[in-house]
């Protein structure tokens, strides 16, 4: 697989961390999809309120939360997962902060 | 592909623990999932011929009219078209008192134009099957068994990631190849990546839209509060096809049945319309969804149009296919694909073989993991005991997965033997249904997984031998009937028999002949101590 050049400069193995990887993905991965689903409802095409868009940013969320639930166990560690998905959902929920607006007259 | 291989140990062990988590859940699914693609033929199979002439819809009028007059209070019901025109079921209306009613109430015309009111008592296989495949038969709440499924499908698109990421390094070099050898346990390596590869889209779809369904209420609790600031009930309320309808609780008169078609036809003459279901009847508020499909579009189970009932006027066309917004066709899309809703009978086939292939790919999955975690007698030099867990999981991936197969098959070959006979047959289905399953997954603790392998098998074969010979019998017992253009539900049935069988004589052959330290060895059995004596047919038990 990795040949010999790349095995000489191969970082460090990848450290298992199950839990707070497992933890980190389930978790921040879910309140990822949320902010990144929100978003494409509020500055997506049609704006939040076009009819049936709601149905479709529900369906939204799923694929990008296990997308990111299945992929996080890549970072090196349960500390990596932690500090990089927690700072995407910082910087997600942040834009949606911003991109909100009363809904209802 | 490279990739490093402390990643693919790491997705390796990954894939092996999700999928040993929600192997016999999802085995569940998947079996009773291919079956609820032919439910309607499984009902008709089960249900005693009964003479109907194909009706028109003259009469529709008058009835709807007579029963109106009758129950007053009941303003929401259904008249199926489809069913009456083709002669498969009597011109009725048809209502139930909860959402899952198994026995609906139906009004029917006499001849002299007085109304009967009957409770209906079908077999509910549909129903069964449906359930079994949304709740793997968790009794109670639907709710908790679709949690249940959806987290179990959460599982199951991680270990669907996962199982791609250990196969990719390997994929040129042992794609669909297939190594029937003295090494058993690669041979069934090589069944199960061969499966789950070229299933891979279907599965992914699966997975994914099963997560929706199973999880869709939390998801949107989570979306109300965070992203529409607790007023997505709003959002939703001005998205649906009611919002403009009156709330006029007084009485109005409504357009004959006939018309609705007439209009409904006017507007999309590719729509083959199958029912009209009424709501809030014989009122100003009175409407019409006239369902039905569209084999040019990707709709739902069925798509609708909304019609006021009393001016005929159409009020929302958003679940009508080819009329809906890019939002609305594109959740229906989703909605198509996990329903198989499309592209007719090959489609159908195609899911209900994928859906078996699926049932097999997490059976072989259970069966590696039994095999690669036996201790093997060359280094221990004699013969081990196989681990408690080991034992424990063969015996249950047995118990689990026969007792559904012999389940199914005996509550359908006892529906058609009881029909007439009982006043609750969807009762008495899923009286048989969990009497066989309890009763297999206690014989495969009790008698371990290499003599209950052997037997349930045996047993799934009888089961299933015994919906075509209900047939058969059907010709000379009296009380039977052989069910008119119903033969592919036995030749099926047949099939899956022989299947069975063979797959008993292949188990049987390996507790005997196999190596004597397999979980699937037969207590005190002539010992052979290479792996794998003969290559397998299939997937041996």
């Amino acid at each position: 697989m990795a040949d010999a050049s790349s095995a000489r400069n191969a970082p460090a193995p990848i450290r298992p961390d199950w839990w707070s990887k497992g933890v980190a993905g389930v978790i921040l991965g879910f309140a990822l999809a949320i902010a990144m689903a929100g978003l494409f409802a509020w500055i997506g095409p049609g704006g939040p309120a076009a009819v049936n868009k709601l149905q479709f940013v529900m369906w939204l969320v799923v694929p990008i939360w296990l997308g990111v639930a299945s992929l996080c166990f890549l970072f090196r560690s349960g500390r990596q997962a932690w500090l990089w998905l927690g700072g995407a959902n910082i910087l997600a929920h942040t834009a949606l902060l911003a991109a909100r607006s009363p809904l209802l007259p | 592909m490279a990739i490093r291989t402390d990643v693919v140990r790491l997705y390796r062990q990954l894939h092996t623990w999700t999928g040993i988590l929600t192997g016999l859940i999802l085995f569940v699914c998947f079996y009773a999932g291919a079956l609820t693609m032919f439910k309607d033929p499984l009902e008709r199979w089960i249900t005693p011929p009964a003479a109907v002439t194909p009706a028109t819809l003259d009469r529709a009028e008058d009835l709807v009219a007579a029963t109106r007059a009758l129950r007053p209070e009941v303003r929401d019901f259904t008249l199926a078209v489809e069913p009456a025109l083709a002669g498969e079921a009597p011109l009725r209306l048809t209502w139930t008192e909860e959402r899952f009613d198994p026995a609906p109430w139906a009004a029917t015309l006499a001849p002299d134009g007085s109304v009967a009111v009957e409770q209906l008592n079908p077999s509910g296989i549909g129903l069964l099957v449906d359930f079994l495949h949304r709740t793997v038969g968790i009794p109670g709440d639907l709710d908790i068994g679709t949690t249940v499924t959806g987290i179990a499908s959460a599982l199951y698109v991680v270990a669907l990631v996962s199982g791609v990421i250990i196969l990719l390094p390997s994929l040129v070099k042992d794609f669909l190849i297939l190594r029937v050898t003295r090494n058993v346990k690669r041979m069934w390596l090589d069944v199960h990546n061969v499966l789950g590869l070229i299933s891979l889209p279907f599965h992914l779809v699966i997975a994914l839209s099963a997560v929706v369904f199973g999880l869709h209420d939390h998801i949107y609790d989570t979306l109300d509060r965070v992203v529409y600031g607790g007023q997505m009930r709003a959002v939703a309320a001005a998205s649906s096809p009611f919002r403009t309808v009156s709330k006029d609780m007084g009485s109005a008169v409504m357009l004959p049945p006939r018309e609705f078609l007439t209009r409904v036809h006017s507007l999309a003459p590719g729509f083959q319309p199958v029912s009209l279901e009424y709501h809030d009847a014989g009122t100003g508020a009175a409407t019409v969804r006239v369902w039905g499909h569209d084999p040019r579009y990707l709709v739902r189970r069925e798509g609708f149009v909304l019609m006021g009932a009393v001016d005929g006027r159409i009020i929302d066309t958003e679940y009508m296919p080819g009329h809906q917004n890019g939002w609305s066709a594109t959740v229906s899309a989703f909605f198509a694909l996990h329903f198989g809703s499309f592209g007719g009978g090959i489609v159908r086939w195609s899911y209900f073989l994928l859906g078996l292939a699926g049932a097999a790919l997490f059976y072989t999955g259970n069966l590696l993991w039994i095999e690669s975690r036996r201790r093997t007698e060359r280094q221990a030099k004699g013969p081990v005991e196989q681990s408690r867990a080991t034992r424990l999981l063969a015996a249950g991936t047995v118990g689990v997965c026969l007792g559904c197969v012999a389940g199914l098959s005996l509550t359908i070959a006892a529906g058609k033997w009881l029909s007439g006979m009982v006043h609750d047959l969807h009762a008495w289905h899923w009286g048989v249904y969990y009497a066989t399953f309890l009763g297999a997954c206690a014989w495969a603790f009790l008698r371990g997984a290499s003599r209950a392998g052997v037997e349930l098998l045996w047993a799934s074969a009888a089961a299933t031998a015994a919906i075509p010979a209900t047939s058969l019998l059907g010709l000379v017992t009296p009380g039977l009937w052989v069910s008119d253009g119903l033969i592919g539900v036995d030749l099926v049935a047949l099939a899956g028999a022989l299947t069975f069988a063979a797959m008993a004589r292949s188990a049987e052959r390996r507790a005997l002949g196999g190596p004597r330290d397999s979980v699937w060895a037969a207590a005190g059995g002539h010992a052979k101590s290479e792996m794998g004596q003969q290559p397998l047919p299939l997937p041996a038990e």
